[in-house]
């Protein structure tokens, strides 16, 4: 074998992956067209989709990352014909019900917008978090907590509250996530007034989050990819199938 | 490539070990800390599997908080010690088989210093929260381009020792590790680039992350690995490689398929729908270079089990060529059927583990246990402590392959079944989580008893002796080529 045959070969074998799975991809994804919608009556929509999403998604995107939460849990709801993501009850929205009606959909390109790079994740020991926002919102509807507070408190020891699930298959678990005391700072109880946790602290103190921790529950109740107050263009939506049920 | 002693001539002795000795500083000093990364990356991994399936193990102390000990273990075990074994072997490997001493030690030892400050700046980074949250690449972005910067500083040398070696016949281990030299920094300097630089969709901005990792085990650690295999098996034995035909075709099917690895992890993902198919296709043909090179070196050495198990240096290395074969069967027949079932559980740690530690690391084992008497013209103290490094770093890996990448589709299977409650799936996960510890535990185990014979011998307390230590009962013969080639040749101080 010839040293410039040899280079040559390297260069062609790497080189045409290279442009092909990465370069050409990148540019292609970096500008992909706005998805339009098909009319108010056909898809509930008009013009072109804009994804809205209100918090600190950037800020709170980051902290997730330094914290390594994508190490147990997984943002990506798959198509059928790769996973049942969303068939499990509130992983890609909500299930048809009296009050809701099937907000379940797939992961979507304009998802991870404003985010440095798509949590994808790489286990799931956790829950798929798409639609955490959308499960705290809706289960703690009723209760004294809101979807912010109850975050914190399970951050701050995640065995230490009731599950938010009221109704559903899961009531029973318990959580297997590590806590984050790293979060939360002990302050006088003077100063932490409102921000206090309702949670254990020595006499005079109080548990208070984080600015980083703020972040991140701000982009964690953020986390609503259904279509339940935004629809999605119909070329977007594929409805999922509905399995025979259990 | 054989060597016996009647054509070993006096000057080729000679400039061997005059090229022993111009690496001995820079070679010793990149497995030295390279295994005692490794002992902190077994400790990581050991705290990280266990906050797994025991949320309150080290709840209190927020520097092991689980997620960034996971980023950190991965690190320490890739950039710490992965690539310092793999300099180690790379410097060595080309200085001989291009015959040309090294002439800037120096710098080489300047930069590996830099190196490992880089590192160990990057891993208390993760731990202290300044990860940037990309698997595989949570060192914070300050890190990347000094990393390059020394990789660069590191193995140019050898780049300019095989340009300017007399003309003559290129070893197969010459083309792997010429390969990964300049795979490397293209991979590493693309995936930081896309990643971090350039403004583009986050979607492609992971899948240009899952194509680093499967890239940077395929087409880095995985050649070099494969370099030393195909120098130590006909070395050790004194035979010529198997089949030079075998080898062009595992060499270039490797080049051809690796490239296209890791985006499989986006499976169902709004990327372009190749990317995943590609990277899935590429996991299940990386089958074919794993059979030709395991082919070609069991075919080596086989008739010489006894050489197999008295040497350390082929020892290991056989084992990480099985673990090779085991890598590309286990990934073909995962990748290739049901892999939505595994895209998310812990077969795919399971393959990291299996490749960084069962190829490569076995492999990079063998090489330091073949390379370091030669440069510091001493024998291994103790035949005992490289049987336990040896079974216990075995035993650790396969534990690491059954719970994770089997135990892993179990796993995925009940995280699959919709209908049933996710924890009673992911529950599956908690008993394989304990194979991982206690997998992780062993491993550490074997790398104490590694690391505590790499520094006695760096500090030259190894055994003045010409004849090399074997694992069998005497001393008789020696496989590691002439008597007293270590000891009897110069003297050992430059």
């Amino acid at each position: 074998m010839k040293f410039k045959a040899f280079i040559f070969g390297l260069l062609a074998s790497f080189g045409l992956p290279w442009l092909l799975a990465i370069v050409v991809p990148f540019s292609t994804m970096r500008s992909l067209d706005p998805a339009k919608y098909a009319g108010i009556e056909i898809d509930g929509g008009e013009g072109i989709y804009i994804p809205k999403r209100d918090g600190r998604i950037s800020e709170g995107s980051d902290v997730y990352g330094q914290e390594g939460c994508y190490y147990c849990h997984t943002q990506l709801v798959r198509p059928t014909y790769a996973g049942s993501d969303v068939w499990r009850a509130d992983w890609g929205g909500l299930k048809k019900s009296a009050d809701n009606p099937d907000t379940r959909r797939e992961t979507l390109s304009t998802d991870y917008d404003g985010e440095k790079i798509a949590h994808i994740g790489v286990m799931r020991v956790g829950h798929d978090l798409s639609n955490l926002g959308r499960r705290l919102e809706t289960n703690l509807k009723g209760t004294q907590l809101s979807p912010e507070t109850w975050m914190f408190l399970h951050l701050y020891n995640p065995r230490g509250i009731a599950p938010y699930r009221k109704n559903s298959q899961d009531r029973e678990e318990r959580s297997a996530c590590p806590s984050k005391p790293g979060l939360f700072n002990e302050v006088s109880k003077n100063i932490a007034g409102f921000d206090a946790l309702p949670v254990a602290a020595p006499e005079g103190k109080a548990i208070v989050p984080s600015d980083r921790a703020r972040a991140l529950v701000s982009y964690l109740v953020s986390l609503k990819k259904d279509t339940l107050e935004q629809p999605v263009p119909q070329d977007l939506n594929y409805n999922p199938i509905q399995p025979v049920a259990k | 490539m054989s060597e016996t002693p009647s054509s070993a001539d006096a000057n080729d002795i000679a400039l061997r070990s005059s090229i022993d000795r111009s690496l001995r500083h820079p070679v010793m000093f990149f497995f030295t800390c390279g295994a005692l990364w490794l002992a902190v990356a077994a400790v990581l991994g050991l705290i990280a599997s266990a906050k797994k399936h025991m949320p309150e193990f080290l709840g209190g102390c927020s520097l092991f908080d689980a997620g960034k000990i996971d980023a950190a273990h991965i690190n320490a075990l890739i950039y710490g010690w992965g690539f310092q074994a793999a300099f180690g072997m790379i410097i060595w490997l080309m200085a001989r088989l291009s015959r040309k001493e090294c002439t800037s030690s120096g710098i080489v030892l300047v930069a590996g210093h830099l190196w490992n400050f880089a590192v160990l700046f990057g891993v208390v980074g993760i731990m202290l929260g300044m990860g940037t949250g990309v698997p595989w690449m949570e060192f914070p972005t300050a890190v990347w381009p000094v990393l390059l910067l020394c990789y660069m500083l590191i193995t140019i040398w050898s780049l300019i020792q095989f340009q300017v070696r007399d003309a003559g016949h290129v070893y197969v281990s010459q083309w792997y590790l010429l390969a990964a030299m300049l795979w490397f920094p293209w991979i590493y300097m693309t995936a930081n680039l896309f990643v971090f630089v350039f403004d583009g969709n986050p979607l492609m901005a992971a899948g240009i992350a899952s194509w680093f990792k499967g890239t940077l085990f395929l087409l880095f650690f995985l050649p070099v690995a494969v370099a030393s295999a195909y120098f130590l098996a006909p070395k050790v034995t004194g035979r010529p490689v198997y089949s030079y035909n075998i080898a062009l075709f595992g060499f270039w099917t490797l080049a051809v398929v690796g490239p296209w690895a890791g985006m499989q992890k986006l499976t169902g993902a709004p990327i372009p729908q190749f990317l995943p198919y590609t990277g899935a296709a590429a996991m299940v043909l990386i089958l074919v270079p794993a059979i030709a090179v395991a082919i070609n070196i069991l075919k080596t050495v086989s008739g010489h089990e006894e050489t197999v198990t008295a040497s350390p240096a082929l020892r290991f290395t056989a084992a990480g060529v099985v673990g090779l074969l085991t890598y590309g069967v286990l990934s073909a027949a995962t990748h290739a059927f049901g892999f939505s079932l595994v895209q998310f559980s812990y077969t795919d740690y399971g393959f990291d583990i299996l490749g960084l530690y069962g190829v490569f690391s076995l492999c990079a084992f063998g090489a330091i246990y073949f390379i370091v008497p030669r440069i510091t013209r001493r024998e291994w103290l103790s035949r005992r402590f490289i049987s336990w490094h040896f079974y216990l770093s075995l035993y650790g890996v396969i534990t690491v392959a059954i719970s994770a990448i089997v135990g892993g589709i179990s796993q995925g299977e009940g995280i699959e079944a919709w209908n049933q409650s996710f924890l009673a799936g992911a529950g599956r996960a908690q008993s394989y989580g304990w194979g991982v510890t206690i997998a992780w535990g062993l491993i550490l185990l074997s790398s104490l008893f590694f690391s505590l014979h790499l520094l006695l011998m760096w500090a030259r307390l190894g055994r003045r002796s010409s004849h090399p230590t074997l694992l069998k009962g005497n001393h008789a013969e020696s496989p590691h080529g002439p008597e007293g080639e270590v000891d009897n040749y110069g003297s050992a101080t430059a």
